[in-house]
């Protein structure tokens, strides 16, 4: 099968290099570092370190500083096209954070105020204010998101999802990031010198890039989008393998995605973070992958590492290259490491480039590397055939407050609650106490999921992928720093915690646990993160046997879960868990198939008839399910109960409805367990009675569940067996 | 010194959460980092605050850190020929 070639249609960026394309191709003819010391927040210790701040944003403004960067490199993306996109992918590491801290900071507690702090926010920001109905997804895989993001909007127009998609990074400066590169110390003090042998670390720096890919030739396309390659280094949470060798990986996954031998690359755009470990890491790639590489630099000396934004900055750069043919200078490196043994340029230079590799590392190992290239200049990459029939289960597990999978279940079967916060210890007792020594709540719960579900699958395989949804992430670590840097007067904030705090930590530890090199992918999608973690792995599991770990888990944390979670009102108790499932394409042997007929969609007019069409039509239905396993939040109970019995009015289904919150609990990731609910139902052959008002609920061979999400967003997932 | 050396040691284990090790069986002359205790940077990050927080001793290099976290004893021998007022 040959795929659909995807153009860049329009981008737009802006960085502390300035504001749209012009401006930023100016700033890069001109070799001119960005870097100056930080003013956005007062800084209680020492000199302020130098960053990368962009100037000039809109004053107050009702969203946080994020989103007010990703609108605006929206609408500059978007003004070559009259139609809203027709999904909407973004990748940032911290959301609306910045104004999270300044609110904790004034020991506001009013929740309304804390309604965009989570990563979704940003996703579904921009996607409103487009007017975007389609999927809204947000990508965190630290500062490889917005590469990862971009690879992500390639696979869902590939397969035909969408034909116009929206897509980018942004981040923006905030203290969690500044106060956390820093205790690592991996700042460095004078400005970011990339490759430089008297490179001291990176600086800190903020912005947004969005491109608007479509597999519909545009009349004047910016560039094509060729290739991408994922992988995971499977090493450590923060330090990137010493050889390079998920770098490499990733390098090479693009180029056989794009059908490319290295020699056909005219330029690469460095990760180039000006750390010591990064740049030596990716230097050795390079040279193994390149017997001479070809022109290189890294932007970073001039812009600053602007992490989820970087990879989608330097993706609209690499477009620039092809299209007006500027490879921009390697800024800050006057004396090149000899020991990297790569000569990045000294200064811009007008070059006839047709292909760009480029790349971007992140935390947790998440590589993520793009082909960009001239449109048209290459015969479209070939894509393995595509299977159909969605994924196939063959382990699962759970965690709730009542404990693991069994635990879970048999309470289920008695029609009890299985809500709350189960003990760390519970959690932490099959971990190795070596590999979880630093690790906190939500780290614990997805090894201990990943485990489960891999033992769950029978001796065998190990995962080569990992998928993973969170609503809110690593909210332990999280507080626990901002806690700390604000009670040691911004002086003693913890590295650890700093490293924990990143979304893509937990399924960066499975990955190490289980040696996962493949793509390693963290989504968050508030209450359908877990759905979102399905659909990347829908996008990414390729028809080859091999196997995924997808999951959905989310902490309860005492203090936060209740400022950011809409569902958690001041009564309700604290619950958490998760779910996990052990998966691939193969249908022999598994226990359950799963597939997504409908992918996380914004609850708009008429989207359930959009779900209806996408289920296959009203026709089909009867006796199709068994069981429905409604997913409402406490936060949407009347616009969710609305579109359930709209639903069930215009299906006439009669199939008994467990509305699954009421046994789990409120908390994002509530669905993974529902999820779990459904397969160890169907593995049984009967969903207890006890769930509802009647007797057992025999599920007949043929017989399927349906899980729905209902609410903000609409999904669907179908379960049955093989 | 050996107080400092024992203060250390319970501090250590707390901050790095080192539950499988007593102060009773930590060697102070034993390879503190990429050891057998799969001690990394990120703990030597740590440790670095503890002991600016602590003792008011900084130790801002790469360099400098390598040699002063070699052993426990390093790290207190540094602690004491750095700090200006008491070490406990």
């Amino acid at each position: 099968m040959i795929s659909k070639r995807v153009y860049i249609a329009g981008a737009g960026i802006i960085s502390p290099l300035g504001r749209g394309l012009p401006a930023t191709e100016e700033a890069l003819r001109g070799n001119r570092s960005s870097l100056r010391p930080m003013t956005l927040f007062a800084v209680l210790h020492g000199k302020p370190l130098p960053v990368g701040q962009v100037d000039g944003l809109n004053g107050p403004s009702p969203v946080p500083r994020t989103h007010q960067l990703a609108h605006t490199a929206a609408l500059q993306a978007m003004a070559v096209c009259d139609r809203p996109p027709d999904a909407v992918i973004v990748g940032t590491t911290t959301g609306g954070i910045l104004t999270t801290e300044q609110l904790l900071r004034d020991k506001v507690l009013d929740k309304e105020l804390y309604r965009y702090h989570g990563l979704t926010s940003v996703a579904e920001y921009i996607a409103g204010a487009l007017g975007c109905t389609g999927p809204a997804l947000a990508v965190s895989t630290a500062c490889s998101s917005g590469a990862v993001a971009i690879a992500s909007a390639l696979q869902l127009l590939r397969r035909g999802k969408a034909e116009k998609v929206l897509v980018g990074g942004v981040d923006c400066l905030c203290r969690l990031t500044y106060f956390g590169f820093h205790s690592l110390q991996l700042v460095d003090q004078q400005g970011c010198r990339p490759l430089d042998m008297h490179r001291h670390g990176m600086a800190v720096s903020e912005g947004a890039a969005m491109l608007l890919l479509t597999t519909v030739k545009p009349a004047r396309p910016l560039a094509e989008l060729l290739g991408a390659g994922l992988s995971c280094d499977a090493y450590h949470p923060a330090a990137p393998h010493p050889e390079g060798r998920g770098a490499l990986m990733a390098m090479q996954a693009a180029l056989a995605d794009a059908g490319l031998a290295p020699a056909a690359v005219d330029y690469i755009s460095l990760h180039g973070t000006g750390t010591p470990e990064n740049d030596l890491a990716e230097a050795k790639a390079v040279n193994t992958l390149f017997a001479t590489p070809p022109p290189l630099s890294s932007i970073k000396g001039a812009t600053g590492h602007s992490l989820a934004a970087s990879g989608a900055i330097e993706a609209v750069v690499s477009a620039m290259a092809v299209s007006a043919n500027i490879l921009p200078a390697n800024t800050g490196c006057r004396h090149p490491d000899p020991a990297l043994g790569l000569l990045p340029l000294a200064t811009p230079i007008s070059h006839a480039t047709t292909a760009v590799l480029s790349n971007s590392f992140g935390f947790g190992g998440n590589n993520g590397c793009l082909v960009i290239t001239k449109p048209d200049s290459f015969p479209p990459a070939a894509m393995p055939s595509q299977a159909r029939g969605g994924l196939a289960i063959h382990g699962w597990s759970c965690f709730t407050g009542a404990g693991d999978t069994a635990r879970t279940m048999s309470l289920l079967t008695q029609g009890s609650p299985v809500a709350g916060t189960a003990e760390l210890e519970t959690i932490s007792r099959k971990l190795p106490p070596r590999l979880i020594r630093r690790l906190k709540r939500l780290s614990r719960l997805t090894l201990a999921l990943a485990a489960g579900a891999v033992e769950n699958s029978g001796p065998g395989d190990q995962p080569a992928s990992v998928f993973m949804g969170t609503g809110w992430g690593a909210l332990s670590e999280t507080h626990d720093f901002l806690t700390g840097l604000v009670d040691s007067g911004d002086q003693f904030p913890s590295p650890t915690d700093f490293v924990g705090s990143v979304h893509n930590g937990p399924a960066g530890q499975t990955a190490i646990m289980f040696g996962a090199t493949g793509a390693n992918i963290t989504v968050s999608g508030g209450d359908y993160s877990f759905e979102q973690a399905l659909l990347a792995a829908d996008l990414f599991l390729e028809n080859t046997g091999k196997k995924a770990l997808v999951l959905g888990a989310d902490e309860g944390h005492h203090f936060l879960s209740p400022l950011f979670d809409p569902s958690i009102a001041p009564r309700t108790p604290l619950a958490d868990g998760g779910g996990a499932f052990f998966l691939s394409r193969k249908r022999e042997g598994a226990a359950c198939l799963v597939q997504i007929p409908f992918y996380p969609h914004p609850a708009t007019e008429g989207c359930i008839d959009s779900l209806l069409e996408s289920l296959g039509g009203v026709q089909t239905l009867q006796g199709r399910y068994a069981l429905l396993l409604a997913g409402i939040p406490a936060a949407e109970r009347e616009e969710g109960e609305r579109q359930l019995a709209g639903f069930l009015e215009k299906t006439g289904l009669t199939a008994p409805v467990v509305r699954y919150r009421e046994f789990t609990g409120e908390f994002a990731s509530a669905s993974a367990v529902a999820a779990v609910m459904a397969v160890s139902f169907l593995a049984a052959g009967k969903a207890p009675g006890k769930l509802g008002s009647g007797a057992d609920i025999a599920l007949a061979s043929g017989e399927s569940i349906l899980l729905l999400g209902l609410g903000r967003a609409l999904s669907a997932l179908e379960f049955s067996r093989p | 010194m050996s107080k400092l050396i024992e203060e250390l040691k319970v501090k250590i284990i707390d901050i790095l959460n080192l539950q499988d090790l007593t102060p009773e069986n930590f060697n102070e002359n034993a390879q503190l980092v990429g050891g057998d205790l799969g001690i990394d940077s990120i703990d030597v990050l740590e440790m670095v605050v503890m002991v600016e927080k602590d003792y008011g001793v900084v130790i801002n290099s790469q360099e400098v850190g390598e040699k002063v976290f070699s052993s426990l004893a390093s790290l207190a021998g540094y602690i004491e020929g750095n700090s200006s007022g008491s070490a406990s």
